[in-house]
């Protein structure tokens, strides 16, 4: 019985392969790509563990000391380190406590426009700072918000009020840094919950209508759970972004008096590494970074499976 | 049988010979290259080089790598000694990281040049450096007019005391000239001060600026009104005063163990300069927003060239350089005729001197990353630059296009277009071993100085060229030999320094202390300390106590 079993399995397997081998072959062209510019520079890895020079293949290095720590161990060692790890944390909890939900209230609001042409001139004009680079809306806010000269503390002076240092004093640096990602993510970020929204079937409305439901009775009920699977999906990938931080972002906006807290772990890699020639260091930071964010995604997702919801895989 | 034992041990005999006689060899010297002529001193086969030239960005210069100076250079490469020489353009203001990406890559240019050499020990210690000791040995010869300039000083300035090697030659400062405080001449007349001679004169200046706003600027602008200007690098841009806090009884020990930081930002006296900028930012004679914009931005500058700064620090000549574009010319195109910065000498130290701490004349360092496949041809082409007919070449450009000779023979330059426009002073960029204009008469080099800034009063350059070095004291060559706790650390020590310093400045005055000394002791604990350290017991092991 059982030989009988694994030569229908196998002959299954083999008139599988026979009519959709094509496809097979076409996909190894993308294999090829991961394998080739994904995972081998990914040997690279490696040198978080040597002492690195610029001059020997990856292989020639030498070991690092303390079988190969040694540069995780001066890492948490370096209080800029440490500092980074804290500004990166606090940066990005911010940006997803205010930049997260301001996407789903803003897509709420513009579903309930009733003219079309608006909500798309609306939509326009919110998305299109997402295609500026942060160099370009750093020269910006500097014109806007700059002590003396910016426009905004210009007007408050003219007013005889106290000039606000938005980019100057470490604290308003935070709300600057934080409203600026809010400014340029929101109406892109919007784009997906619109979209969620559309597929709303229509009849749960009516049928909310017939019950009696009032218009923000229907957001509660039947908008917010339509789209919940988005948010819960969208959150967990944010979460894994959690200790991944931006380089041009704070790099842009940064300026000596505002360091301790501008300071992320990009601006350390490039600064001990790019700029300090400290390879090795900076490769342990960047692998101590994903592997905290690989740990967070995994955590977020099994969270939401727990709590009945899809999850990201 | 025994034949053939015989012959293996015959084989095996002169295999060893060839490897260890090969190895001997490139111990003890440089090859000879047969198809190099050391009389007429040129290669039998064309040979290619690559050089780096700073790309500077100017508004309206011309691209660094191929204009008029780079096609006299090349053409008298070619039939000098036989040599094709291309040039790599490195924007001058990420200069490191280019070349670190570039070196990584193995891609760098032949003749790399840097103002950090911690970063070519550092590259060094990696493998990455061709030791010129050996090369510069052999070719000595045949390289008279790089030994005519920079002597054996500038060319064994870096040499290992034990090693004996050199990874990089020292370009001369031929113009020892570094930084001058200038204040607003029409500004001073205007409220009928005196040209300020000590730090409260000083002071009292920058209060008048401020609390005369009105009457300088108008109604309209007086509130842009900036009585002392300063960048982010806090460091060169309070110089003259920082260094008259520092006592003259300064030892030139102290002066090596604690020169690591070429702002001195380690000599004794210095917070006390610093708490002097603290108390001027709240009494509002500082620049507020000085701390914002990165270096190369344009609008201290604009600033100036608009009028409303008072006074500042900064290179010798920095207001009358770059003709047109001169912030000089531009204040009196903007403001009028009388409008001028002039230079001042308004802080004496504790002696009553006008001390300025100045380097030895060093100045640049140029080396040969590994890859470098003709460390000769290289060497002559710093030979070739360093020849006084082809340097002040690209000094002064051609007669009736960059420059006209005056009948007492002194140069002046013109205003060029084109591919003859020069993007640094007096070419800096490509004579890579002198920095200074050098004409080879010193009295004529003098006066053409004072002519070399068109648009712009000779007495304003005069006095600038005198100010700027006067009651001066040079930096002595110790060579200890590497200095390990260096390595990579220049730009994390540099950026908290200028970190500390801005957050310094403006701290409210009661917590000044807190936040020096927290800032200090982080700068220390995250390498400083270890760097004094080496420092004094490399220097006391040579030198002694």
């Amino acid at each position: 019985m059982a030989t009988v079993l694994t030569t229908g399995r196998a002959r299954k397997a083999i008139n599988y392969i026979r009519s959709y081998w094509t496809l097979y072959v076409m996909l190894a062209l993308p294999i090829a790509f991961f394998v080739i510019f994904r995972y081998i520079p990914m040997s690279y890895i490696l040198i978080a563990f040597k002492k690195y020079s610029l001059f020997q293949s990856i292989w020639e290095m030498p070991w690092a000391d303390n079988y190969g720590f040694e540069y995780f161990i001066r890492a948490f060692q370096n209080r800029d380190f440490i500092n980074a790890v804290r500004n990166t944390l606090m940066l990005n909890a911010l940006d997803l406590l205010v930049g997260f939900p301001a996407p789903i209230i803003f897509a709420l609001l513009l579903n309930e426009l009733v003219y079309p042409r608006y909500k798309r001139f609306v939509q326009t004009v919110t998305y299109m700072p997402y295609f500026l680079s942060w160099i370009i809306i750093a020269g910006m806010a500097m014109q806007v918000f700059a002590p003396n000269t910016g426009v905004v503390n210009v007007f408050l002076r003219r007013m005889g009020y106290q000039p606000i240092p938005f980019l100057n004093d470490p604290t308003w640096w935070v709300v600057t840094y934080v409203l600026l990602g809010v400014w340029k993510h929101l109406g892109w970020n919007t784009i997906i919950y619109l979209a969620a929204l559309t597929g709303i079937n229509p009849e749960l409305y009516e049928a909310a209508e017939i019950d009696g439901a009032n218009r923000w009775q229907k957001i509660r009920y039947v908008t917010l759970p339509g789209i919940r699977p988005t948010i819960i999906t969208l959150l967990i990938l944010n979460l894994g972004q959690i200790l991944s931080s931006d380089f041009d972002r704070p790099y842009a906006l940064m300026n000596p008096l505002v360091y301790d807290v501008s300071n992320v772990i990009a601006t350390y890699v490039y600064t001990y590494g790019i700029r300090g020639l400290q390879f090795s260091l900076t490769t342990a930071v960047g692998l101590f970074q994903s592997v905290v964010c690989v740990i967070f995604l995994f955590a977020a997702n099994a969270l939401a499976k727990k709590y009945g919801e899809r999850g990201v895989w | 049988m025994r034949r053939g034992w015989l012959g293996l041990l015959l084989a095996l005999l002169v295999a060893a010979v060839l490897v260890f006689g090969s190895v001997a060899t490139s111990l003890a010297a440089i090859p000879d290259d047969p198809d190099f002529d050391p009389v007429t001193r040129r290669f039998g086969r064309t040979r290619s080089i690559t050089v780096e030239v700073y790309d500077r960005g100017n508004p309206g210069g011309s691209p660094p790598e191929d204009n008029a100076f780079t096609d006299f250079i090349k053409e008298g490469m070619l039939r000098d000694h036989n040599v094709r020489v291309t040039f790599v353009p490195i924007p001058r203001w990420t200069e490191v990281e280019v070349i670190n990406a570039r070196l990584a890559a193995g891609d760098a240019p032949d003749v790399a040049v840097t103002y950090s050499y911690p970063t070519i020990q550092t590259y060094a210690n990696m493998g990455g450096v061709i030791d010129l000791a050996p090369y510069l040995e052999k070719y000595k010869d045949v390289l008279p007019n790089l030994w005519e300039l920079l002597g054996d000083t500038n060319i064994y300035w870096n040499r290992d005391p034990n090693t004996g090697r050199v990874w990089a030659i020292e370009a001369l400062l031929f113009q020892n000239k570094r930084i001058n405080t200038f204040v607003r001449e029409d500004w001073l007349k205007k409220l009928g001060l005196p040209e300020p001679r000590t730090l409260e004169e000083f002071e009292n200046m920058l209060r008048a600026f401020r609390d005369n706003a009105e009457l300088l600027l108008g109604p309209e602008m007086a509130h842009e009104m900036i009585p002392f200007s300063i960048s982010q690098d806090v460091g060169w841009r309070a110089d003259h005063l920082l260094m008259s806090f520092v006592p003259e009884s300064l030892t030139d020990k102290e002066m090596f163990i604690y020169g690591f930081d070429d702002r001195h930002f380690l000599f004794p006296g210095y917070k006390e300069g610093v708490r002097k900028l603290n108390q001027w930012y709240h009494e509002g004679l500082i620049w507020p927003d000085f701390a914002l914009y990165p270096p190369g931005d344009q609008t201290e500058d604009n600033n100036m060239k608009k009028g409303v700064v008072g006074a500042f620090i900064h290179n010798w000549d920095y207001p009358y350089r770059n003709g047109e574009d001169s912030i000089h010319v531009g204040l009196q195109r903007l403001v009028g005729p009388e409008a001028a910065f002039i230079a001042v000498e308004p802080f004496p130290n504790d002696a009553g001197i006008y001390r300025k701490f100045l380097s030895a004349p060093i100045d640049r360092k140029v080396f040969f990353p590994i890859t470098n496949r003709e460390p000769l041809a290289s060497l002559l082409y710093l030979d070739w630059i360093s020849k006084l007919e082809n340097r002040r070449h690209l000094q002064i450009g051609w007669e009736g296009i960059n420059h006209q000779v005056l009948p007492d023979g002194a140069v002046q330059l013109l205003q060029a277009t084109g591919r003859y426009i020069m993007n640094s002073p007096q070419n800096i960029d490509y004579t890579l071993t002198i920095n200074g204009l050098d004409l080879g008469d010193p009295e004529i080099t003098a006066k053409s100085i004072a002519l070399n800034y068109p648009g712009v009063d000779a007495r304003y350059i005069e006095r600038a060229y005198r100010i700027t070095d006067n009651e001066a004291r040079y930096g002595k060559n110790f060579q200890v030999g590497e200095i390990k706790a260096e390595e990579g650390m220049q730009t994390v020590l540099t950026q908290k320094r200028d970190n500390l310093l801005a957050r310094a400045i403006v701290a409210p005055p009661d917590q000044f202390d807190r936040v020096w000394d927290e800032g200090f002791a982080d700068y220390l604990r995250s390498g400083g300390q270890a760097i004094i350290n080496e420092r004094l017991q490399k220097y006391e092991a040579i030198y002694g106590e």
